[in-house]
């Protein structure tokens, strides 16, 4: 190898070797999966969950009596609290009745009551805790581990640690609600300091192309198949040519692989996302709708937002089948108006009715398949999102954000199922131990694990800093082990 | 390796400082040796290559020079009339001619501009949620292009991007330059939406000052002070207490749009107002000190100011100030803005009277009464929002209330049940300059009943000031009810006794100068705008929460663990002593200008004695021409970076650059370019590499990859299409939907045929939530962070980038145009292409490949071709 950018040299120097996550290693990939990097893994890949605009906690998977008896009543946790937009409202109950479901008995409420097929596979935390109340920083923390800029994905450090397992596709996958980015947009799957190769590649099914620049647009209408072949075996004789008269240099014999890999990548993306294949039932587990991605939702309704995120949890695990190494799922768009977010500032029920209908009709599908195709016991499902809501109101039915507490859960890849681990106070206000809270540190610590990675060794060197996903902090939650 | 913990470098006692720490020494030359060389850098390198058995690679060929000579200055290739002309030219001095050819051309300063703004973490929108534009953020992007085509002395260009406003007021960059400190993200929500009145607003503040903090350190000085954010660094001599004082600097400041005069005549105007109301405060100030000097005492004053100590310190005494003073609402700037503050008394009650008790607090001299609302009115409710069923008690909106003291102002109600009770003031109480109002306690039938207090604002700073106060049960009671009114009357007595003794002239001037203020203030406003640039500022029109500090710097305080709400003692400005000779401590005047803070940095950074910013700089330069840093890590000279290759060259050199040489940048080129070593070939030998594998000792020069900037500007040259229209608003290869909340920019929307955007991609607008995907997938710069050295990846989204991108598709079509007139299209295509004539096989696949597929298809692979976007 002659390269000698300093960034490759921090990889090499920073980590005692084994890592699969160079430029070039990407590209020249033997096809394996690598066996962890630090001890044996019991997950081999990631789908991530991402709920853009605050998912409310206490509305969904965080049971609150509480609120259902003080329900109206002033809301009155003994202390000041200054919220993002408003200052605390009345006590709110939710809009939806809790039920308990699996043999673990979890209390779910309605509108996320498809997971409770599935909730014994399902771990929940319910005492995470943000830093601010504000979207873009709730989300980079959650996303990058920092809640600033200028840090890799959860996805990128994934990628950089352990590759991929097929060479004709991207590590690192990110599936955006199709409507629009969250905040922070692509900083939310970006790779920073990491090479551009670990970056999140955005697939937007239904989009021409999905990825941006897998095929020609065929502007100027003078490409054909045979222009197409025979120019690829013109560029591997001269690329073939300039690199054989330069011998020492790696990097050109990667350049000349990588056409070849492109052409394959046009191949294998376009079967990860052609569901055609899939059998009725699979598609109706996943909930897809017969008018597809062109179902109505001028007004947000729960059989749109259904096939939305339905149809990216079937694609995620087509793309997880085939190799790819970390998925990332969006639901949620940026805050325009009308909400097709989950910032339920004004109107909980709204938004979050057909919202999590959807997420969880998708979610629970994809948990089903991946088992019953024996892949839930090396495939970590984690949900997550920036923040939660607040206990009490916002004009009347809405909630404002509640960094103080939320909720995360995780299922797949060796945790346990069916356990609740760290309780949020009566409210779901503050964690019930606010001495002894799990951070977003902790989650990625426990998810490195997993995958056979010690999150304190993972390090790259960045401004000074030998940087971790998990900053200075983290601890794996064995709890859920 | 040392560990250092907070230790200046001064203080370092029996251990070795650190290499980029220690002073800049003239180290000895080494002799020339073996015949090769041609300068200076040359010895250096060489002398490094025979300790380690190593031997220099013979020079390049002229073509490939050429080639390099002209990607490496202008980020251009050159064309083929260059290549021809400079491999016929016999004279001694032929390569000469050709680099001072390519440090004068504009494309110069176009090109490496671009590695500036890598490093300055410069874009035009702000990042973070709704990443909205920054329209006017281009004026400091064509500041650097034109410092850098001038050859602007390298410390004044250091100097101007910290505090140019201060330093270069008279000419037109001062403003513009400062562009460098605002040009990375800015967290809108934050500080629009949310403010500094709550935490989540001041921790973006910190957030901000940081980001400036570092920005400054990292790129002028290759160091990383923001780790001492939450403990004394760890590798380097950086202390907390170092990194707090740096927040001071830049604690006036917000990042905002900036008029700044392009027209000299307005800019003089400009400057003249300004000094003249500098001035006129600082006279005003004095005649206020003066008069409170009094004339040498004596007689009446004396008695006077005996009679009010005595009751002050009986008044302080007699209890009459507890530690919990009452509720304190937010400051505005006009006592015109309506406030509110309420009591929920949990359930309606039965209610007789209210009565409100004012504050006592010393601030500005007021003591009794302090914020008492000047008009208000008195109103309950059972309805929250007071909506509804409101009964007014009592309303003083007409005509001023009389300041109360310490004494009850009480109101009968008459027995109306209702659970809220709320006061709505309509004229603040001033204070000094400024408004708020303030109550110490709201009092139901006589007595504090408690419940939950509400109000649109609030200062939080208990114990004295916190909205639970208001109803507390405890207030400032006076022992000595006429007292305070008492020791006021003495005040004004004494006042008026100091302003008998003043001499007249002096209390006119006293009358006289607010409306001269005034009047020049007016017409420094009304002076023509001229232009806008994104930079920083302490006055400007309010936006949101963003108010402007007019100059005042926020208090910055130590923060423990880096967490605001740990905040330990105030901070004063300061700078990390690194060399010898620093005061940690500036020494600046007492009321000094927050501009005079950041003067003080920016000749901090530019001291000659600064070990830092001169190697940095030449460091950075010689990163960009050799394709690794003489100490590879260009941001990082600290314990975490890499070591020196050649650290006694890097010293030569950057004592050549900061005296001989006059800082100037374009000579450190010359001198670089023309030494033997850069003029070696890239060609492998295998025996070399066994012993250096990466040519870290330069025994060869490395082939580096073109960057996104020079592939795409490459491809509109050979295209015909490069329009070389220098600076003004940046081109925009995207569409922009829903501008209006968060605005989407839909690259795949643009039509790359719109000839707006064929220009240099430095022109191009740089988005930070969307960042531009050809780009991206091509190792452009991250604008969220401060990039030294751009990744070099390979992979198979770049083939399909180069492929597929529509930018592709359709400059192949153009290049097709061009080229069809032509009677032998494929030589064509490799003269505008690569500036050289094919060789036979490249010419009968080529030519192949065209009567089959036609000219456009073999353009677009053209483009794809290795020696296309790589340089030897």
């Amino acid at each position: 190898m002659s390269i000698e950018s300093p960034t490759r040299r921090q990889f090499l120097g920073g980590t005692a070797g084994g890592l699969a996550g160079m430029a070039l290693q990407s590209v020249l990939a033997n096809g394996e999966f690598s066996i962890g990097m630090h001890h044996r893994p019991k997950a081999k890949r990631v789908v991530q969950l991402f709920i853009a605009g605050a998912g409310s906690h206490v509305d969904m998977f965080d049971y609150k009596p509480l609120l259902e008896k003080d329900d109206g009543k002033p809301w009155d946790p003994g202390e000041k609290v200054e919220l993002f937009q408003s200052n605390p409202g009345n006590t709110m109950r939710s809009p939806w009745e809790f039920t308990r479901h699996g043999g673990c008995g979890k209390m779910l409420s309605e509108i996320v009551a498809p997971l409770g097929e599935v909730v014994d596979e399902i771990s929940f935390v319910h005492n995470l805790v943000g830093k601010t109340g504000v979207h873009s920083q709730g989300m980079l923390l959650q996303s990058t581990g920092f809640n600033r800029p200028g840090f890799p994905s959860a996805g990128a450090w994934v990628s950089h640690a352990l590759g991929s397992a097929n060479e004709n596709l991207p590590a690192f996958v990110v599936l955006p609600d199709h409507r629009g980015y969250p905040s922070n947009g692509v900083k939310n799957w970006s790779s920073a300091f990491l090479s551009a190769a670990h970056q999140g590649t955005v697939i937007q099914p239904g989009a021409d192309p999905p990825i941006v620049d897998l095929f020609p647009s065929g502007r100027g209408g003078y490409l054909t198949p045979d222009s197409e072949r025979e120019g690829l075996a013109l560029l591997r004789s001269l690329n073939g040519n300039y690199a054989a008269a330069r011998p020492g240099d790696d990097r050109l014999r990667a350049r000349l692989a990588s056409y070849e890999l492109a052409a394959r990548m046009q191949l294998s993306a376009t079967d990860a996302l052609d569901v055609s294949g899939e059998s009725q039932a699979t598609k109706d587990l996943y909930g897809l709708s017969p008018d597809g991605p062109a179902v109505a939702d001028k007004v947000i309704n729960a059989v749109a937002e259904t096939e939305f995120f339905g149809r990216k949890c079937l694609i995620a695990r087509r793309l997880l089948e085939r190799g790819v190494r970390f998925v990332q799922v969006w639901s949620g768009a940026d805050n325009a108006f009308p909400r097709r977010n989950w910032d339920s500032h004004e109107d909980v029920e709204r938004d979050h009715g057909p919202l999590a209908l959807g997420m969880s009709t998708g979610a629970a599908a994809l948990i089903k398949d991946l088992k019953q195709r024996g892949m839930l016991e090396d495939t970590i499902v984690h949900w997550t999102t920036e923040f939660g809501r607040m206990p009490c109101a916002q004009s009347g039915k809405g909630r404002d954000h509640n960094p103080f507490v939320f909720t995360n859960w995780m299922a797949g890849g060796g945790v346990r199922g069916g356990l609740t681990l760290g309780e949020s106070d009566q409210w779901g206000f503050k964690p019930e131990d606010p001495s002894n809270p799990t951070e977003v540190y902790d989650i990625y610590a426990t998810m490195l694990h997993l995958l056979g990675i010690d999150h304190t060794r993972l390090t790259v060197r960045a401004d000074s800093i030998d940087r971790r996903l998990t900053d200075v902090h983290g601890r794996v939650l064995t709890g859920l082990l | 390796m040392l560990l250092v913990i907070g230790l200046s470098a001064g203080m370092l006692v029996g251990e070795e400082t650190w290499w980029s720490l220690r002073p800049l020494v003239s180290p000895a030359v080494p002799a020339a040796d073996g015949g090769w060389g041609r300068n200076v850098v040359d010895r250096f390198v060489h002398a490094k290559m025979t300790e380690r058995g190593l031997s220099p690679s013979e020079e390049a060929d002229r073509p490939t020079l050429i080639r390099r000579l002209s990607y490496d200055l202008t980020g251009l290739p050159p064309s083929l009339e260059e290549v021809e002309a400079f491999a016929a030219d016999r004279s001694e001095d032929a390569y000469e001619r050709v680099v001072d050819r390519l440090l004068a051309s504009p494309a110069y300063g176009e090109h490496w501009a671009r590695h500036w703004l890598d490093v300055a973490r410069y874009a035009e929108t702000h990042g973070y949620d709704k990443d909205q534009p920054r329209e006017n953020a281009w004026p400091y992007r064509d500041y650097v292009i034109r410092s850098l085509n001038e050859d602007k002395r390298w410390g004044q260009f250091v100097e101007e991007q910290i505090a140019g406003d201060v330093l270069y007021p008279e000419g037109p960059d001062g403003v513009v330059a400062l562009g460098f400190l605002a040009a990375g993200p800015w967290d809108l929500i934050a500080h629009m939406e949310v403010g500094e009145g709550k935490v989540d607003g001041r921790i973006a503040k910190h957030l901000d000052r940081d980001e400036m903090i570092a920005g400054v350190f990292n790129a002028f000085m290759s160091t990383t002070v923001q780790c001492a954010q939450c403990h004394d660094h760890k590798f380097d001599p950086i202390t907390m207490v170092d990194y707090y004082r740096l927040h001071t600097i830049f604690a006036a400041v917000d990042r905002v749009d900036r008029a700044y005069a392009a027209d000299p005549e307005v800019r003089r105007e400009g400057l003249v107002l300004g000094q003249g109301i500098e001035a006129k405060e600082k006279e005003l100030k004095e005649i206020e000190a003066e008069l409170a000097r009094g004339g040498g005492g004596g007689g009446e004053l004396a008695d006077l100011e005996g009679s009010i100590e005595a009751l002050a310190s009986r008044l302080e005494k007699g209890g009459l100030q507890g530690a919990e003073f009452g509720y304190h609402s937010r400051i505005e700037k006009s006592a015109d803005v309506v406030k509110w503050v309420q009591v929920d008394l949990g359930k309606a009650v039965r209610v007789e009277s209210i009565g409100l008790q004012a504050c006592y607090d010393d601030f500005g001299g007021i003591g009794a009464g302090f914020g008492f609302p000047v008009r208000f009115r008195v109103e309950v409710s059972n309805e929250e929002g007071f909506a509804q069923g409101v009964r007014v008690i009592a309303d003083h909106g007409e005509a001023d209330f009389a300041n109360p003291a310490l004494r009850e102002v009480a109101f009968e109600v008459g027995g109306i049940e209702a659970r809220y009770v709320r006061v709505t003031v309509t004229k603040l109480a001033e204070r000094t300059g400024d408004y708020m109002f303030a109550l110490g306690e709201l009092l139901v039938n006589g007595e504090s009943l408690g419940g939950k207090v509400t109000a649109l604002d609030s200062i939080e700073a208990p114990p004295r000031w916190a909205e639970r106060n208001l109803v507390d049960g405890r207030f400032a009671k006076a022992t000595d009810p006429e007292g305070p009114e008492r020791l006021a009357a003495l005040n004004v007595e004494r006042r008026r006794l100091l302003e008998g003794r003043a001499p007249a002239g002096l209390l006119e001037r006293r009358v006289v100068l607010p409306a001269e203020l005034e009047d020049s203030r007016r017409r420094l406003r009304e002076l023509p705008g001229g232009e806008k640039v994104y930079a920083i500022a302490t006055e400007f029109e309010p936006f949101g929460r963003v108010v402007p500090t007019k100059g005042k710097p926020r208090e910055i305080r130590l923060l423990e663990r880096g967490d605001l709400r740990s905040p330990k003692e105030v901070m004063e400005p300061g700078v990390p002593p690194l060399w010898e000779g620093v005061e940690p401590l500036l020494s600046l005047p007492e009321g000094h200008g927050e501009g005079e803070r950041r003067a003080a940095l920016a000749r901090y950074v530019t001291d000659r004695a600064n070990p830092l910013t001169w190697r940095s700089v030449v460091n950075r330069v010689w990163s960009n021409l050799f394709g690794r840093g003489i100490a590879a890590t260009p941001n990082d000279f600290g314990r975490m970076g890499e070591l020196p290759t050649h650290p006694e060259l890097l010293d030569w050199l950057a004592l050549q650059f900061r005296d001989e040489g006059g800082q100037s940048l374009k000579g450190l080129h010359r001198l670089l370019v023309t030494s033997a070593t850069y003029r070696q070939a890239s060609t492998y030998r295998p025996g070399q590499a066994e012993i250096d594998q990466g040519a870290r000792y330069l025994w060869r020069m490395n082939r580096r990859r073109l960057s996104a900037e020079e592939i795409r500007d490459s491809v509109l040259l050979a295209s015909g299409q490069l329009d070389r229209t220098m600076g003004g608003k940046s081109f925009k290869d995207f569409v922009i939907e829903k501008p209006m909340h968060s605005p989407h920019y839909q690259y795949h929307l643009h039509d790359p045929n719109d000839a707006a955007s064929h220009r240099r991609t430095i022109y191009r607008m740089i988005v930070r939530s969307q960042t531009q995907p050809f780009l991206t997938t091509l190792d452009c710069a991250d604008p969220s962070r401060s990039v030294a050295v751009r990744d070099e990846s390979t992979t198979g989204l770049q083939a399909l980038a180069l492929m597929n991108n529509p930018f592709m598709e359709v400059m192949a079509g153009r290049f097709a145009k061009r080229l069809a007139g032509e009677e032998r299209p494929v030589e064509a295509l490799f003269r505008h292409g690569l500036a050289r004539e094919p060789k036979e096989l490249e010419l009968a696949l080529f030519e192949r490949y065209r009567q089959e597929h036609g000219l456009e298809n073999a353009c677009r692979i053209f483009f794809s071709l290795s020696e296309f976007v790589y340089v030897d």
